[in-house]
């Protein structure tokens, strides 16, 4: 997992500059980063794009197919399902987001910390060890236990399963930086520990802990998500993607658009994720290059 | 192969201790004071004191802990708030219908995704390959609900081939026909990142000096494939599964809701819906429990079908 490709591009910014060249010459890597996009930036301006009230309920017509007026057609209490499906990504979105990023950089702290003081090395692995003991979804449903269900117990749980994965890549990364002649040089020139452990280490591996992100993306929306799907993340009226396929999941022989949009919202979200990742990573990884 | 198995059982305790720390921390968050409830409203506050003593509620957490384990190992994982049955009864009742459903779909996923992978590393750089790596792709980005609502609305309801609510039975009791959506639902999680690892695996091999031997000794190539490159590319997918363990856990929570299949996975989300914390805990744990344990298989295996493993 450590990446020895990360420690040579901090480096410059010309050649960050060609990552993103090379990224976007890549046809797939293209495509997938303007869907992401494009579904962020509609989840984002929701209140400004959805046609109608989200939780307006229209009794007069429930479960209608798509067409002109409903473009993704109506919900069984007649909501319209295009609108939440743009205020449900922005709440799958915000909690994968919360989820990696709050995730990363708790992950990332303890990593670089298990690196720097090696004294804390085997406490913290021990604890990252125990953290990993507990799958994403277990966690879940042990928070929601805690808590009660809701978006806050969704992103505390991706966030607790995230942290474990990402000490042990910065750990990875931290170390081989620790080795190189300029920490040797920073400290024989005196400069304090918190000026070694930010400047000299951690914006070293941000990027490497940012690919591993990228990475992790689509599987936080799929945890997040199934989370939803099993009533333990947003509760109704809100709209959340995979809370709206679990309710759809009780009208799919009569209406089955109802669970199948936004299921295949997540699957285009996810996909496009993953995709972009498995660039990026190509991308920075000199071993994959020959 | 003893001292490796010892060493990964010492490494887990600590994860299982914290496994049951959990589970404990689970039971402390019951709304309202249970030697009260006990006591009586009535009771006047010297008597529930009494109880809270009886019960060992005025002790230290960590004595409370070392008690709740104490009891653990006699069995006792206490009542279910809403059926009043032992948790350890319910739990008796569903870990078998998990264990099924989550064998059925291993027995799906893994010949299918070495077959793809084989397939697509032979026809390496061909339209099957890059037809067979983007199914895969496809396949690690589908949410398990997705692919269950689609079994259920097309094999189940439409062309009415199988059932798609609860479980009729035991396998060999006439119960296989209610077990396959379930299973194909859960096993497509794993098919696609076996299919690339697999895929990958076998390309390294096929450039190894052993597999050009065999070829050079005249062997048919299927049995250079499957003999020679197919078993040595089998060491890396074990270790896959071993770290698929949580998608196929996580998996088969969503996947027994959705079918309604009597399992841990549907009695732990039920319980947490109805705040039935004992039943919570107890499924919690042993989903838990099964994850330690099937990751210390994984590494058992792993040690067994890659003896350099052992002297490292």
């Amino acid at each position: 997992m450590s990446s020895p490709a990360i420690t040579a591009s901090a480096s410059g910014i010309g050649r960050r500059h060609s990552v993103l060249q090379r990224l976007a010459r890549d046809k797939v890597a293209l495509a997938a980063a303007i869907v992401l996009m494009t579904i962020a930036l509609a989840a984002l301006f929701a209140p400004l794009i959805a046609p109608y009230d989200p939780y307006f309920t229209d009794l007069s017509k429930p479960m209608q197919a798509p067409d002109g007026e409903h473009w993704f057609g109506t919900d069984n209490t007649g909501r319209d399902i295009f609108s939440r499906v743009l205020y449900g990504s922005r709440n799958t979105l915000i909690m994968a987001l919360a989820g990696v990023l709050t995730g990363g950089a708790l992950g990332g702290a303890l990593g670089i910390a298990s690196a720097f003081y090696r004294r804390l090395d085997p406490w913290i692995m021990r604890l990252v060890d125990i953290m990993l003991a507990f799958p994403a979804i277990l966690i879940g449903l042990s928070v929601a236990a805690i808590v009660g269900p809701g978006i806050e117990s969704v992103i505390i749980a991706l966030v607790v399963s995230t942290v474990p994965d990402v000490a042990r890549v910065a750990r990875g990364s931290a170390i081989g930086i620790m080795g190189q002649e300029f920490m040797e040089a920073g400290r024989a020139v005196g400069v304090s520990n918190a000026a070694l452990i930010w400047r000299y280490l951690t914006l070293n591996c941000i990027s490497t802990i940012s690919v591993f992100l990228t990475l992790r993306f689509g599987q936080v929306i799929l945890v997040g998500s199934a989370l939803g799907f099993l009533g333990m993340g947003a509760q109704p009226p809100e709209a959340e993607l995979g809370m709206m396929a679990a309710q759809g999941r009780d009208f799919l022989f009569m209406a089955p658009h109802i669970a199948t949009i936004p299921s295949l919202v997540i699957l285009l979200i996810v996909l496009a994720a993953n995709l972009l990742g498995d660039a990026v990573r190509d991308v920075l990884d000199p071993r994959l290059q020959q | 192969m003893g001292p490796v198995i010892i060493r990964r059982l010492l490494v887990s305790l600590p994860a299982l201790l914290g496994v049951l720390f959990l589970c404990f921390c689970l039971l402390q968050v019951v709304p309202s004071d249970p030697a009260r409830i006990i006591a009586g409203p009535d009771a006047k506050p010297e008597e529930v004191a009494a109880v809270r003593a009886e019960l060992g509620l005025d002790r230290p957490i960590a004595y409370q802990f070392a008690e709740y384990v104490g009891r653990l190992s006699r069995g006792d994982l206490g009542r279910s708030i809403i059926s009043n049955k032992s948790v350890g009864e319910e739990l008796a009742d569903t870990v078998g219908p998990t264990v099924e459903l989550m064998i059925g779909a291993m027995l799906l996923a893994v010949p299918i995704g070495l077959l793809l992978g084989t397939i697509a590393a032979v026809r390496r750089g061909t339209l099957t390959d890059r037809l067979i790596m983007a199914i895969s792709v496809a396949g690690v980005s589908m949410p398990v609900f997705f692919i269950g609502l689609l079994l259920i609305q097309y094999v189940g309801y439409k062309w009415d081939l199988l059932p798609f609510t609860g479980r009729t039975g035991p396998v060999w009791d006439g119960g296989l026909p209610s077990l396959i959506l379930p299973a194909l639902t859960l096993g497509c999680v794993l098919i696609g990142p076996i299919a690339r690892l697999t895929r990958t695996a076998v390309l390294e091999v096929l450039g190894a000096d052993f597999v050009r031997t065999a070829r050079a000794k005249g062997l048919r190539e299927s049995v250079v494939i499957v003999h020679h490159a197919l078993r040595n590319a089998l060491i890396p997918v074990v270790t896959l599964i071993g770290l698929q363990a949580a998608f196929l856990l996580g998996g088969a929570v969503v996947t027994e809701t959705m079918f309604s299949w009597p399992g841990v996975g549907r009695l732990a989300v039920g319980a947490i819906i109805s705040s039935d914390f004992p039943t919570a805990q107890g499924a919690i744990m042993i989903l838990a429990i099964a994850f330690l344990a099937i990751n210390l298989l994984v590494d058992v295996l792993y040690v067994y079908l890659d003896p350099r493993v052992q002297r490292a």
